[in-house]
């Protein structure tokens, strides 16, 4: 591996022992991953919280974070916090309305959200978002070829697809303290073409059909990049359940969507003028069949819904504030925002309405995040695949099951407002 | 040696060390964050054909990583795999092999799902770059 001059003063200790320490995980990174020499950061990072490494066995106490602070380090790029602490994301605001001990009590909360730690990295600069989907909000995004470190599978492809900026999801402390990471994967410009070609047969435009699309492209394409053609030109939110959906069924970095994302003008273009390695159709059965899978459930009664994963931005919050006016619902129902947007759906009324449905707005975190839902909840309708996937693992006993409802925002409406899940796959 | 012939393929270390153990196979990609239990040492990703199935001190073979950051949950706590072989990766199966420090490999001449199915022996030497497959298990004739 090529190691800099500079890298190697700081691997003798020249800035101190956390920036060595910072170096020997990245070498080994690279290492592990056959990368041949780091590149500088000079777009954006972030992490999870209160965690000073990805790896355990590099982390260090909060003693030494505090003497960084203290000795005015700062994060080489902006930096921001992906949802609330680990390990157990507990809820950013709302939490006094939610009924799931410990997060509503005062004292859970405050020891849940890490204060010391989070006020250490916040005298080193790290903006506080604390969501995964913590780029709608962030107001400075990085720039199309810029090399990034982020850390939430969800993200990566908004950075490297949509942006055309450049990240693996390796963000950490040590990514962005010492503003560097392996230069492999999707840093690469070689590793950034589409290898695979998805065609479909329904033409796919509503989020529901976006996100389970997403999920069937996550299962068929695993880790390579897929060029998606005839679909239809997705909205900011159909991206992102596209993008949260197809991590959560594969780990797709990287994709191309010819005529919409960056680097994709033309599907030539995309795949870099060569052939692709195989060409692959999502067809209705397709569809259906990972719908049924993302549903997993025996009867048709709903105790709570959760809408939000990734978090709604304002124009999702705004929309469904339109759909709950005037309505009451009769089971819990979570509203799940960004922190920093939290208020501005105060301000623009849309909490209000919200609270007279009988809804909670809720920030920072997600069941799933949490480890499951509120006590006593045994069944859950949600409209995002990648909640529905992941949530049943936190309930592996039969004993212990929870039914899953997956469906649209409007089914998951209708099951607040009814108790009963009438959706189905159309 | 009364084990027979083993098969050899070669492969990429990841991390490094030599290890003998039993092989656990995955024919499916494996998902952690919610879908992993570290602590009992199993996947709990419903549907799945190693739901509950103990990994401890196995051989993991799985085709790649899937979802979120916390896939390295297969690499956290205290029941960890004997090594980790895999067809492919990404930063994902990085992360995990730098959490869980056992013997890794990836990047084979031979799709190591293919060769190897549960059961069967494996010695891994990541150090020298390759596995050597015993068919059947360490005592089969």
């Amino acid at each position: 591996m090529y190691v800099t001059d500079d890298e190697k003063r700081i691997l003798d200790g020249a800035r101190g022992a956390i920036a060595r320490l910072s170096m020997e995980f990245l070498i080994e990174m690279s290492e592990v991953a056959g990368a041949e020499r780091l590149v500088d950061l000079d777009g954006t990072a972030d992490m999870h919280t209160p965690w000073t490494s990805l790896v355990p066995h590099y982390e260090f106490p909060i003693e030494d974070l505090r003497a960084l602070a203290e000795n005015g380090e700062k994060f080489k790029v902006p930096t921001f916090a992906n949802k609330t602490p680990l390990p157990i994301c507990t809820i950013h605001d709302g939490w006094e309305y939610c009924d799931c001990p410990p997060h509503n009590t005062k004292e859970g909360h405050e020891r849940m959200m890490e204060r010391e730690w989070m006020a250490l990295y916040k005298k080193m600069g790290m903006l506080t978002v604390h969501s995964c989907d913590y780029y709608l909000a962030m107001t400075y995004w990085p720039t199309q070829g810029q090399h990034c470190s982020w850390n939430e599978s969800s993200a990566i492809p908004y950075c490297n697809a949509i942006l055309g900026a450049r990240t693996n999801i390796d963000g950490c402390f040590m990514t962005a303290y010492l503003g560097k990471v392996p230069y492999y994967g999707m840093h690469v410009p070689e590793n950034r073409y589409a290898t695979v070609v998805v065609d479909t047969e329904r033409r796919i435009g509503s989020d529901v059909e976006w996100d389970v699309f997403g999920f069937a492209v996550g299962e068929e394409c695993g880790l390579a990049v897929p060029a998606l053609v005839n679909t239809g030109k997705p909205t900011t939110s159909q991206i992102l359940k596209f993008n949260t959906a197809s991590n959560t069924g594969g780990s797709i970095a990287m994709y191309h969507i010819p005529g919409t994302t960056p680097e994709a003008p033309t599907l030539e273009y995309a795949l870099g003028g060569r052939k692709p390695k195989r060409e692959i159709r999502i067809g209705e059965d397709r569809l259906r069949a990972s719908y049924e899978k993302l549903n997993s459930h025996r009867g048709d009664r709903v105790d709570m819904v959760s809408l939000g994963c990734p978090h709604y931005g304002m124009v999702d919050l705004m929309l469904l504030a339109r759909k709950l006016e005037g309505k009451k619902v009769r089971v819990p129902f979570w509203i799940m925002t960004i922190p920093w947007l939290f208020e501005l759906a105060e301000r623009e009324g849309f909490k209000k309405v919200f609270d007279d449905a009988g809804a909670t707005l809720v920030s920072g975190t997600c069941p799933a995040a949490m480890g499951g839902c509120p006590p006593g909840v045994r069944s859950l309708a949600v409209d995002s695949a990648k909640q529905a996937y992941y949530i049943t693992g936190c309930y592996p006993e039969e004993d212990n099951r929870l039914d899953l409802f997956y469906g649209t925002q409007d089914d998951c409406i209708d099951a607040a407002i009814t108790g009963i899940w009438r959706g189905e796959w159309r | 040696m009364d084990r027979g012939e083993p098969i050899r393929i070669r492969g990429r270390k990841e991390f490094g060390g030599k290890v003998e153990g039993e092989a656990l196979v995955s024919p499916l990609p494996l998902e952690g964050f919610a879908n992993v239990d570290p602590v009992n040492g199993y996947t709990t990703e419903r549907g799945h054909p190693l739901f509950k199935v103990p990994y401890e001190g196995k051989i993991l073979v799985f085709p790649a990583p899937r979802g979120s950051g916390g896939f390295m949950g297969y690499g956290r706590g205290e029941k960890l795999p004997a090594a980790f072989l895999h067809t492919e990766g990404n930063t994902l199966s990085v992360a995990c092999v730098m959490c869980a420090r056992v013997p890794a490999m990836t990047d084979f001449d031979r799709d190591p799902v293919d060769v190897i199915e549960t059961g069967d022996w494996v010695a891994v030497n990541a150090d020298e770059g390759y596995i050597d497959v015993f068919k059947g298990g360490k005592t089969a004739e």
